[in-house]
């Protein structure tokens, strides 16, 4: 058995005054031991909600959730995780050392040098006798990390780790999940958004509406590029040639783009177009990134595959009220 | 056990600080301290005005900091999602509700710890001719409203597992309400023989299950001074094995509710 | 990991069934000793007091209440500190002090413009006494109070301050120096062995305090106080004859009491205007201290008694006495062996309503109630003091009083009807008017200690 987290036909029903509605339906997630998972989806998709499943704030409605190889929500697998909210908060009125002592005591800890190691590990090393209250958001987001490594984990659960921080803070975040892996952690991050720490998971599972949409190896989710092929000078009759379910071409004053999909070789097209006696511009290939394979999850057909770039946006603010609602 | 306390400890913590609850203790100290300028007025009998005036204000400052105290530490727990880091951690639920009730109790303790501290001194001050040992008799009533108070603030625990914190502000109230009235009506019905059989049932199932919280004021011996309390220490005990007993009750009610809650 | 639910419960019912237990064997403990006073009447209180009031706050209420009546007391506004005095009790039923002041204030300080008290109250005052005694019998506070009332404002009825005042002295908190007031009690109500006997009593135990310890000044006083005041009543006692008419020889011997002086009293009423009354009348006794006590009451009323009321028929603090009553009390001082007085009852018609037809008015006049000096002519029970038309011993019984009793009708005492023009007289047949009295009827009054006769 290799897998921290595992979940079968995983569902949460809420009533709410339209009637049942599922926030996570028959998800069935595999992590696998030390590596980075991501966990993405739009606001609203029942990623916080799974996350609560598994750490047994909640329960499931049905199906299975193991975590650790025990039931989610047991005690004895607390030990060897730990939980970095979104956007947390904390006692205000206590110092960065001190509430790190108190999550400490949570776990039978008085060791107060392995609290300051954390926090210096954190970056936090001159501001640990400050308060929380003066604490800027990201210095509050080191002091949970903080708080996450005191059992010296096998399993952390990272809840938007980067939310509402500056892109530098990222890249400490970034760095830091990249050490718990050298470690040997699991590392499982929940995100709505794609900054650069969604890109170092090994493994992602996309999901949107409570479904999973995809779930696999980074690299093997981000095959099925595109190829561009521009030209001049090509006939018409090439284009009924190659037409295809599976490409576009636009030919107009004898100049062909066409976009095909990178499982196509693109020569057989070159060689015609050669022949025919037209002249190729540029071949370019276009490589799958993770922000279209999240906008093709959720977004279904609407966008155009592998063309509309940029991230994934707060815009499905509907659903964001949503899962406060259910959730809360 | 640690956990626990330490939950506590930090719901002390965070309660001492807390800027609403320091207003309302700020008020009641305010008045403990203008009491003896209102005692001035009444040429008669006016140790005994000054004693039941500030044994009711530390008695009404310690019921609103009990309850408001107590009605919002589960909520702003969940609000700011501390309490998810906490679950988190190996800590059970129980030990979670018991360790917020516990700080709250403490944190009740420290501000009517204070109250009476200031009420002695005021009594040092305006009676010098009183003995310690008289002022110190004074100290009792807080000592047993602070019996009261800790069950009042597990009454307001147990609702704060399923209620709002405006509806268990009410609902508290309410019992507290209930639990004080409900005695001399009680003993009404009990000592009148014209009240049939059944009324009579009925009420004493309703005055066995509402605490009762009219047992604690007794300021009433304290303030006059022929006490005629067959025993005193007796009577205390008694008290304190009511009050637990019945912190029990609504403690575990509680965990049974918050065990099964989705917060 | 969730709780198991039965062991829960389990446990949650043992709790219950144990706080039930506790709360039974507490409950005889709390019912008499915390318990406000069953039956409560809370009506009097606006909501918000009532609130706080039950809310366990009681005594915090009360506190306040009676700070506010206090202010009362200083306005002159007695009328509003009644119904506060009553909420006091009635939320704190062992604030002592304002039982005491509560019951003094409701006997003595309603007053018409002549400084008469309105004792239409003092039913009320005495229950109020009589429910405060109740709920604090660890204490003789407020059985002295009620003694006090009978003895100093009713001034008739001894043997009801005896009463209280032996209820009073059975509370170990009793103050020693108070427990001489129940032999003068004793004195009034004619029960002069007993008196004698409690005095004895009370020297002996100031002899043992004394003897513990000498050097006390308190215990030297308190001795000789109460020998002194042995002393003085076993002097009188044998001077007015008590010990004499005890043995059967009184009339052998010449005593202070004897043979018993007459008084001459004669009276005459004017109604001079509209409720407004003129006494005049004689009293053949020289020395200064005589109040011959005048009372004009309804002649129909129940409760009504001569020269007096049934004080004590009222169980409930009535904070509204019957406003159609009508009853009227004063003192006639008299000078130079003569009364005269201008009762004016017009401007307080409130506390005169004069509803009914026909009204008596009472002369009244009890040695017993006379200073020492005057007694001493007189004797305890009346044994020296005779007068040829108006002794009277049947209205008290067994006790020599002068009594004598006139009647006014509403329309003569309100000037009204055929009484518009004519002005109404009623007086005694052996009236004679003041100035036309002979001299030589002034009698000095032989006596121990004062015969310089004024």
């Amino acid at each position: 058995m290799n897998l921290a987290i595992e979940t079968k036909k995983l569902t949460k029903t809420y009533k709410t005054s339209s009637g049942m509605q599922s926030v996570v339906k028959d998800l069935d997630l595999e992590v696998e031991k030390g590596e980075i998972f991501g966990f993405l989806g739009p606001n609203g998709a029942g990623k916080t909600t799974t996350i609560k499943i598994l750490l047994g704030i909640i329960d499931g409605t049905s199906g299975e959730a193991n975590v650790l190889g025990r039931p989610a929500g047991d005690i004895e697998s607390h030990k060897r995780l730990s939980y970095l909210p979104e956007k947390p908060y904390y006692y205000e009125h206590m110092t960065g050392l001190e509430i790190t002592q108190f999550y400490a005591s949570l776990f039978g800890i008085k060791d107060k040098d392995l609290c300051v190691n954390l926090l210096n590990r954190v970056n936090l090393g001159n501001d640990y006798n400050r308060p929380i209250s003066q604490y800027s958001k990201g210095m509050q987001q080191r002091v949970g990390l903080a708080q996450s490594l005191l059992n010296d984990p096998e399993l952390l659960f990272l809840d938007e780790p980067t939310g509402g921080l500056d892109p530098i803070a990222h890249i400490e975040i970034r760095d830091l999940i990249l050490k718990f892996r050298d470690e040997g952690r699991t590392v499982f991050i929940s995100s709505h958004e794609l900054s650069d720490v969604e890109r170092i998971c090994d493994r992602v599972a996309i999901i949107n509406k409570g479904e999973m949409v995809h779930q696999g190896r980074l690299d093997d989710l981000l095959s099925g590029g595109r190829i561009e092929v521009t030209a001049d000078g090509v006939a018409e009759n090439l284009v009924d040639k190659f037409k295809g379910d599976d490409m576009t071409l636009s030919l107009r004053a004898g100049r062909l783009i066409a976009d095909l999909p990178d499982t196509m070789s693109p020569n057989e097209m070159i060689d015609a177009i050669r022949t025919g006696g037209g002249s190729v511009v540029s071949v370019i290939p276009r490589r799958k990134r993770l922000e279209d394979l999240f906008l093709e999850s959720v977004s279904g057909d609407n966008l155009a595959k592998g063309r509309v770039t940029g991230k994934m946006t707060d815009d499905d603010k509907k659903a964001d009220v949503k899962e406060e609602e259910v959730s809360s | 056990m640690n956990v626990i306390l330490s939950i506590a400890k930090t719901t002390i913590g965070e309660a001492i600080r807390r800027r609403v609850l320091l207003i309302i203790l700020l008020i009641g100290v305010l008045f403990l301290v203008i009491a003896p300028g209102l005692s001035v007025l009444s040429a008669r009998s006016s140790y005994t005005v000054l004693v039941s005036f500030t044994l009711g204000v530390i008695q009404l400052t310690s019921a609103v900091i009990a309850i408001v105290l107590t009605v919002y530490l589960l909520p702003n727990e969940v609000e700011r999602r501390t309490i998810y880091t906490i679950l988190s951690k190996p800590v059970y639920r129980w030990q979670f509700l018991l360790g917020k009730y516990l700080g709250a109790v403490g944190a009740l303790g420290l501000m009517m710890a204070l109250m009476t501290g200031i009420l002695v001194l005021v009594f040092k001050i305006m009676q010098a001719e009183a003995g310690m040992d008289v002022v110190m008799t004074l100290a009792r009533a807080p000592m047993m409203y602070f019996v009261q108070m800790s069950l009042l603030a597990a009454v307001a625990m147990f609702f704060s597992t399923f209620a709002s914190p405006i509806v268990n502000f009410f609902l508290t109230g309410g019992v507290y309400l209930v639990g004080t009235l409900f005695s001399p009506v009680f003993q009404d019905i009990a000592g009148n023989n014209s009240v049939n059989a059944m009324v009579k049932t009925a009420a004493t199932v309703i005055h066995t299950l509402v605490p009762n919280f009219a047992q604690f004021n007794v300021q009433n011996t304290i303030i006059n001074s022929g006490s005629q309390l067959r025993s005193e220490q007796m009577y205390y005990l008694q008290l304190v094995a009511y009050a637990f007993a019945y912190v029990a009750v609504f403690l575990i009610g509680g965990m049974m509710i918050f065990d099964r809650k989705e917060v | 990991m969730k709780l198991k639910r039965a062991p829960m419960f389990a446990v949650m019912a043992l709790c219950l069934v144990v706080q039930g237990a506790i709360a039974r064997i507490n409950y005889p403990i709390w019912e008499k000793t915390y318990s406000p006073r069953t039956g409560s009447d809370l009506r009097g209180l606006s909501g918000d007091q009532l609130l706080i009031a039950l809310a366990g706050f009681r005594e915090m209420v009360a506190g306040i209440l009676w700070v506010r009546a206090d202010t009362y007391f200083d306005e002159g506004n007695y009328d509003a500190i009644l119904p506060v005095i009553r909420l006091v009790t009635m939320l704190d039923p062992k604030q002592i002090d304002v039982y005491a002041t509560g019951m003094w204030h409701i006997a003595y300080n309603f007053t018409d413009e002549q400084s008469r008290s309105d004792r239409r109250y003092i039913p009320s005052a005495l229950a109020l006494g009589a429910e405060g005694a109740r709920n604090n019998d660890y204490t003789y506070e407020l059985f002295f109070e009620t003694g006090w009332l009978w003895y100093h404002k009713i001034d008739d009825n001894y043997d009801n301050a005896v009463n209280w005042w032996k209820q009073a002295s059975e509370i170990k908190d009793m103050q020693t120096a108070r427990k001489n007031i129940l032999a003068m009690a004793l004195l009034r109500d004619g029960k002069l062995e007993e008196a004698v006997d409690h005095y004895q009593t009370l020297l002996d135990q100031a002899e043992i305090e004394f003897n513990k310890n000498s050097t006390e000044y308190q215990n030297r006083q308190n001795r000789d106080t109460i020998e002194s005041n042995l002393d003085n009543t076993l002097v009188r006692m044998a001077q007015r004859g008590n010990f004499a008419l005890k043995g059967g020889y009184y009339n052998e011997w010449k005593y202070d009491t004897n043979p018993p002086y007459d008084v001459g009293f004669s009276a005459q009423v004017v109604v001079e205007d509209s409720r407004v009354l003129r006494v005049e009348g004689t009293w053949n006794v020289q020395p200064v201290g005589t109040r011959v006590r005048i009372t004009l009451r309804d002649a129909d009323n129940p409760n009504g008694i001569p020269a007096g009321m049934k004080w004590d028929r009222s169980n409930t603090v009535d904070l509204d006495p019957e406003k159609d009553v009508t009853f009227m009390q004063d003192a006639l001082f008299v000078k130079n062996q003569s009364f005269f007085k201008r009762i004016d009852m017009a401007r307080d018609p409130v506390m005169y309503p004069f509803t009914t037809d026909k009204y008596y008015v009472e002369f009244y006049y009890n040695p017993r109630s006379a200073p020492p000096h005057i007694q001493d002519r007189f004797g305890f029970n009346g044994e020296g003091m005779t007068d040829s038309n108006f002794l009277n011993t049947d209205i008290r019984n067994g006790q020599r009083v002068v009594y004598c009793r006139l009647e006014l009708t509403r329309d003569q005492l309100l000037r009204t009807g055929e009484w518009s023009t004519k002005t109404p007289v009623v007086k005694t047949t052996n009236f004679v008017p003041t100035g036309a009295r002979n001299s030589e009827d002034i009698i000095d009054v032989p006596g121990m200690r004062s015969d310089t006769g004024n």
